[in-house]
C-alpha cells in the first residue's frame, strides 16, 4: 500500500498547490496560447510586470494556437472565466468578432506601426509571412513566389495543414492573393515540391531545421532567434517581390468579465512600453509600438516587406472554407 | 446470495455508466451549435475508405513482422540483448507520436543516412512522406505489440507440446506447424482486430508523415470539425461514425474468432526443437536486425537529447513531472479498476449457468473502446461541465478519465485472461470453501494476478504519461504535464530542450515496462 500513500500524497500536493481560493488580490484572467505564457514567450515577464502595477494577480489560461484559443471560448460562452484573450490572429478575428462575447477596447489607434482601426481588436505584435531557408545551404532562394511555384527543380519546401495551423492558412491566402482563381492550378505546381503539410508551425520548423526540407514557412522575424539566441546568422528569410502576408496578433475584452476595471488597464497596458518591449525576443513578433529602447539588434539585419498582402478578417470568414475544400481537391489530384 | 442477485454486478453498472457517460459526450457536443448531419457525404466515405485500406496495409505487415520477431527471439532465447529489446519497443508503442516521427524522419528522411545510403548505391528510396510512411510508422508502433502478445503465448503453450516435438525430431517446418501455428492462428484475429482499429483512428502520424490532405482519417476529420470549421454537431456526427464503424469492424472480426489476444504465461525455458537449425539462425538474425534498424532511429533520435538534459533543470520542468507521474498513476489505476470490475462482471455466471456470450460481448466491446474518438470525447465533456469549476479542476478530472478509457483495452487484455484461468480454476473450490469477496480476491485471485496487474499497471501509466491530445485541450496554468511542455518548447524554437523531454517520456517509459516485466 505503499504506492497508494504514494499517490494521495503526490495528489494532495498538485491539489494544494493550485491557486488557492482565498486570495485576497484581485485575479485578472488571461487566455493565451501556450507558446506565449511558457518559459521562453513574453508571458513570464509581462505578468511580472503588470503585477508590479495593479496589486493584482494575473492569471494565464494557455490553449494550443490562436484557433483552440477561440474554440475555449466559444465552448465557455459567457460563462468563460477569461477577462481577456490575448493572442487572436488577424484571419480568425470576424468569427471572434461574430460571437459576440467581444466589448470595444476604447484605446487610441495612432501611433502604432500599423495601420489598424479595429474599434474591438487591438493589436499587440505583427510581421509578415515568408520563407526561411539555410544559406549555408541554399545559395539562390527564389525571388517570388511565383518563381517558387513555377521551378521545377527549385527548393522543397515544408509547410503547415492549413486545417489545423494558423501559418498554414496565413499561406493559404497569400496563394489567392497572388494567384487569385488561378490558385489552384499553381497549388498543383507547387505540389512536387511539397515535403509535407503538418499539423502545426513547430513540427514544420523542426522539420526543416533537421534539413527535411530547403525552406519552411515560418515568419520574416525567425531569423532573430538564431542571431539572437544562437549566434548563427544563416537563417534568413527570402524576399518576395510580390509581397509578404501579414500577420498580426490582437487582444480583446470580454463582455462578461468580472473585473471590468482592471481588464480595461490591462488593454492599456498592452500598449505600454513594459508589456511591448517583451514582444521582439519573448515572441518574436514586431511589436506595435517600437519600445523606448529601440528594437534588439537581433532584428536590425531582418527582411522589412515593402509591400503587404492581406484579406480582411470579414473576406477570410466567407471564403475559407471554399479556399480549403479547393486547395483539399488541389492537392489531392 | 439472494439478496445480492437483485443488484447487478458492478462491472455492468461500471460498463452501463462508461457507455452513458460516451453518449452523453456526443450529446452534449452535439448540442454546443453547428449543423448535423447524420448521412456522411462522399467526402467522409473518401476518407473512411482511404483509412481502411491504410489501416489494413498496416495491419498485415505489423502481424508479419511482429510475428516473426516473436519467432525469432522465441527461438534465441539467450540472445543477451532480448529484454532490453522488447522494453525499449514496448516503448515506442507508447511513447508521444511525435517522438516516432522526428526519429522516422531522422532515420528515412531526406538528409537522413539511410535514403543517402541508397543514393550511394544507385537507388532513390521513396520520400518517407505519403501512404507509406504512414505505414511504417505504424508498423513501427505495432510490430512489437504483436511480438509481446506471440512471444507471452508462445511460451504459455504446455511444455509437453515442446518436449513431445522434441522427442518426434520436428524440424524447423513441423515445429511452424504444429507448435506456433495453432498459437498464431488462435491470436491473429484479435491482435488484427486491436491494431486494425489503432491505425483506423490514428490522427498525429496521418496528418504529419501524409504528405498532404489526400491521407485521412476519420480522427482528422473530427479535428477539423472542432478546430476549423467550429461545427461541433458535425464532429460529434464524425465521432459517431467512427464509434459505429468500430463496433462493425469488431463484429467482422469476431466472425474469423476475434477476441481479445491471451497475453501472458510463464516462460518454460524449454529447449526447442528448432534452436539448432542454421537456416533459422540466420533468418531468425536477419529479422532481430531488421527490428533493431526500425526502433533505431526513435532510439537514436531519443538519446541525441542527452546533452541537452542539463538545461531542462528548472521549476516548470519538476512540476511538470510530478503533475504528468500523478496523471498517470491516477489514469493506471482507473484503468485497471475498470477492466478487473468489466472482467469479472464477464467472468461472473452463477454456478451451472455459465455464459460465454456475456464474456464474449464485454470483451468485444472493450476491444471497440480503440475506436473511441478522444478530441470529440473530451471536447464533449467539456460542454457537459462547463462552469462547474475551473479549467484545470476539470481537466485534473477529465484527463485521466479518457487516458484511462484509452488505455482500457490494453489493460483488458492483460488482466482477462489470468483472471479467466484463475476463475477456471478455483472458481469451484473457491465458493466451496465459502469463500467470496475480499477473502476470495485476497486468496484467490491475488497471486494469479499479481504479476499481469503490474504490467497492466505499467502499460497503462506509461500510455497515459505519453498522451499530448487529451492534455493539449486542458492544459496551460495549473495543469502542465512533460508532453505539454514538449510541445510549448517546440513552440518557443527549443527543439533542444523538447528533445531532452522526449528523452525523459521515453526512458521513464522503457523503465516501466522493463521494471514491471521483472516483477
Amino acid at each position: 500500500m505503499m504506492i497508494l500513500r504514494w499517490i494521495i500524497a503526490a495528489f494532495a500536493l498538485i491539489v494544494f498547490s493550485l491557486p488557492s481560493l482565498a486570495q485576497t488580490k484581485p485575479v485578472l484572467t488571461v487566455y493565451s496560447y501556450s507558446g506565449f505564457t511558457g518559459k521562453y514567450g513574453p508571458g513570464p515577464k509581462i505578468k511580472e510586470r503588470f503585477e508590479a502595477v495593479c496589486s493584482c494577480t494575473l492569471e494565464w489560461v494557455a490553449t494550443e494556437n490562436s484557433g483552440a484559443l477561440l474554440g475555449r471560448l466559444r465552448l465557455e460562452g459567457e460563462n468563460t472565466r477569461a477577462d481577456i484573450a490575448l493572442g487572436l490572429d488577424i484571419n480568425i478575428l470576424a468569427e471572434a468578432r461574430a460571437t459576440g462575447l467581444f466589448i470595444p477596447h476604447g484605446q487610441p489607434l495612432d501611433g502604432l506601426a500599423l495601420a489598424w482601426n479595429d474599434a474591438t481588436f487591438l493589436p499587440f505584435d505583427h510581421g509578415h509571412m515568408a520563407f526561411i531557408y539555410n544559406a549555408d545551404k541554399l545559395a539562390q532562394p527564389p525571388k517570388s513566389l511565383r518563381e517558387l511555384v513555377d521551378s521545377p527543380n527549385g527548393p522543397r519546401i515544408v509547410l503547415q495543414d492549413p486545417r489545423t495551423s494558423q501559418p498554414g492558412l496565413s499561406f493559404l491566402l497569400w496563394m489567392r492573393k497572388v494567384y487569385g482563381d488561378k490558385a489552384d492550378d499553381a497549388w498543383v505546381r507547387l505540389k512536387p515540391r511539397i515535403v509535407t503539410f503538418t499539423k502545426g508551425w513547430s513540427e514544420a520548423y523542426g522539420m526543416f531545421l533537421k534539413g527535411e526540407a530547403d525552406m519552411v514557412l515560418s515568419y520574416t522575424t525567425s531569423p532573430a532567434y538564431h542571431i539572437s539566441a544562437e549566434k548563427k546568422t544563416n537563417f534568413r528569410a527570402a524576399p518576395f517581390n510580390e509581397g509578404h502576408y501579414l500577420y498580426v496578433e490582437t487582444g480583446a475584452l470580454l463582455r462578461t468579465s468580472k473585473q471590468p476595471e482592471l481588464a480595461r488597464r490591462f488593454i492599456a497596458f498592452m500598449l505600454s512600453d513594459a508589456f511591448q518591449s517583451a514582444i521582439p525576443e519573448g515572441n518574436w513578433m514586431y511589436p506595435v509600438k517600437t519600445p523606448a529602447d529601440g528594437l534588439p539588434p537581433s532584428f536590425a539585419d531582418l527582411i522589412r516587406p515593402t509591400e503587404t498582402l492581406a484579406f480582411t478578417p470579414e473576406e477570410v470568414m466567407a471564403n475559407r472554407r471554399g479556399f480549403i475544400e479547393s486547395w483539399q481537391s488541389a492537392i489531392s489530384r | 446470495m439472494a439478496g445480492a442477485a437483485a443488484l447487478p454486478h458492478p462491472g455492468l453498472i461500471a460498463a452501463g455508466l462508461l457507455a452513458a457517460l460516451i453518449m452523453a459526450a456526443l450529446a452534449g457536443l452535439a448540442s454546443a451549435g453547428g449543423t448535423a448531419t447524420l448521412m456522411p457525404g462522399p467526402y467522409l466515405w473518401g476518407v473512411v475508405r482511404g483509412a481502411a485500406s491504410q489501416a489494413a496495409l498496416s495491419t498485415v505487415l505489423s502481424l508479419l513482422l511482429g510475428t516473426a520477431l516473436a519467432l525469432a527471439l522465441t527461438r534465441r532465447s539467450s540472445f543477451p540483448g532480448r529484454r532490453l529489446l522488447m522494453a525499449v519497443m514496448t516503448a515506442a508503442t507508447v511513447a508521444p507520436t511525435i517522438v516516432i516521427i522526428f526519429g522516422l524522419v531522422a532515420m528515412f528522411g531526406r538528409s537522413a543516412p539511410l535514403p543517402a545510403l541508397a543514393a550511394s548505391l544507385g537507388l532513390t528510396l521513396p520520400a518517407i512522406y505519403g501512404l507509406h510512411g504512414i505505414v511504417l510508422a505504424h508498423v513501427v508502433m505495432n510490430a512489437p505489440l504483436v511480438a509481446r502478445v506471440l512471444m507471452a503465448a508462445v511460451a504459455a503453450t504446455p511444455a509437453e507440446q515442446t518436449r513431445l516435438g522434441q522427442m518426434l525430431r520436428f524440424n524447423p517446418l513441423d515445429c511452424l506447424r504444429h507448435l506456433d501455428g495453432p498459437v498464431i492462428r488462435r491470436e491473429w484475429p484479435g491482435l488484427a482486430a486491436f491494431i486494425f482499429l489503432l491505425c483506423f483512428t490514428s490522427f498525429a502520424v496521418v496528418l504529419s508523415l501524409g504528405g498532404g490532405p489526400a491521407n485521412a482519417t476519420l480522427e482528422v476529420a473530427i479535428y477539423q470539425a472542432l478546430k476549423l470549421d467550429v461545427d461541433f454537431a458535425r464532429a460529434a456526427g464524425i465521432a459517431l461514425l467512427q464509434i459505429m464503424l468500430s463496433l462493425a469492424f469488431v463484429l467482422a472480426f469476431s466472425a474469423i474468432g476475434a477476441r481479445l489476444p491471451d497475453a501472458p504465461g510463464q516462460a518454460r525455458g524449454q529447449t526447442r526443437p528448432d534452436a539448432g537449425s542454421r537456416l533459422l539462425f540466420w533468418i531468425d538474425g536477419a529479422v532481430i536486425a531488421c527490428a533493431m534498424l526500425l526502433i533505431a532511429p526513435v532510439v537514436l533520435s531519443v538519446l541525441s537529447g542527452l546533452g541537452q538534459l542539463p538545461s531542462l533543470v528548472g521549476a516548470d520542468v519538476a512540476r511538470a513531472a510530478l503533475t504528468s507521474a500523478v496523471l498517470a498513476a491516477i489514469a493506471a489505476a482507473l484503468a485497471v479498476l475498470l477492466a478487473l470490475l468489466l472482467a469479472s462482471a464477464a467472468e461472473a455466471a452463477p454456478l451451472g449457468r455459465a455464459s460465454p456470450g456475456r464474456a464474449r460481448l464485454v470483451e468485444l466491446a472493450v476491444l471497440a473502446l480503440l475506436g473511441l474518438p478522444p478530441f470529440a470525447l473530451v471536447t464533449g465533456l467539456f460542454v457537459l461541465l462547463r462552469g462547474t469549476g475551473s479549467v484545470s479542476g476539470i481537466g485534473l478530472v477529465l484527463v485521466p478519465l479518457i487516458n484511462a478509457l484509452m488505455a482500457l483495452p490494453f489493460v483488458y487484455r492483460l488482466l482477462a485472461p489470468p483472471l479467466r484461468q484463475s476463475a477456471e480454476r478455483h472458481g469451484r473450490l473457491s465458493t466451496s470453501l465459502g469463500l467470496s469477496g475480499v477473502a476470495h480476491l485476497r486468496i484467490v485471485a491475488w497471486p494469479a494476478l499479481r504479476r499481469p496487474l503490474m504490467a497492466a499497471l505499467a502499460l497503462a501509466a506509461a500510455l497515459s504519461m505519453g498522451d499530448f491530445g487529451v492534455i493539449a485541450l486542458f492544459g496551460g496554468g495549473d495543469l502542465v504535464t512533460l508532453p505539454y511542455l514538449m510541445a510549448e518548447r517546440m513552440g518557443a524554437y527549443r527543439l533542444d530542450e523538447a528533445g531532452a523531454i522526449a528523452l525523459v517520456l521515453v526512458a521513464s517509459a522503457t523503465a516501466l515496462t522493463f521494471l514491471a516485466d521483472r516483477a
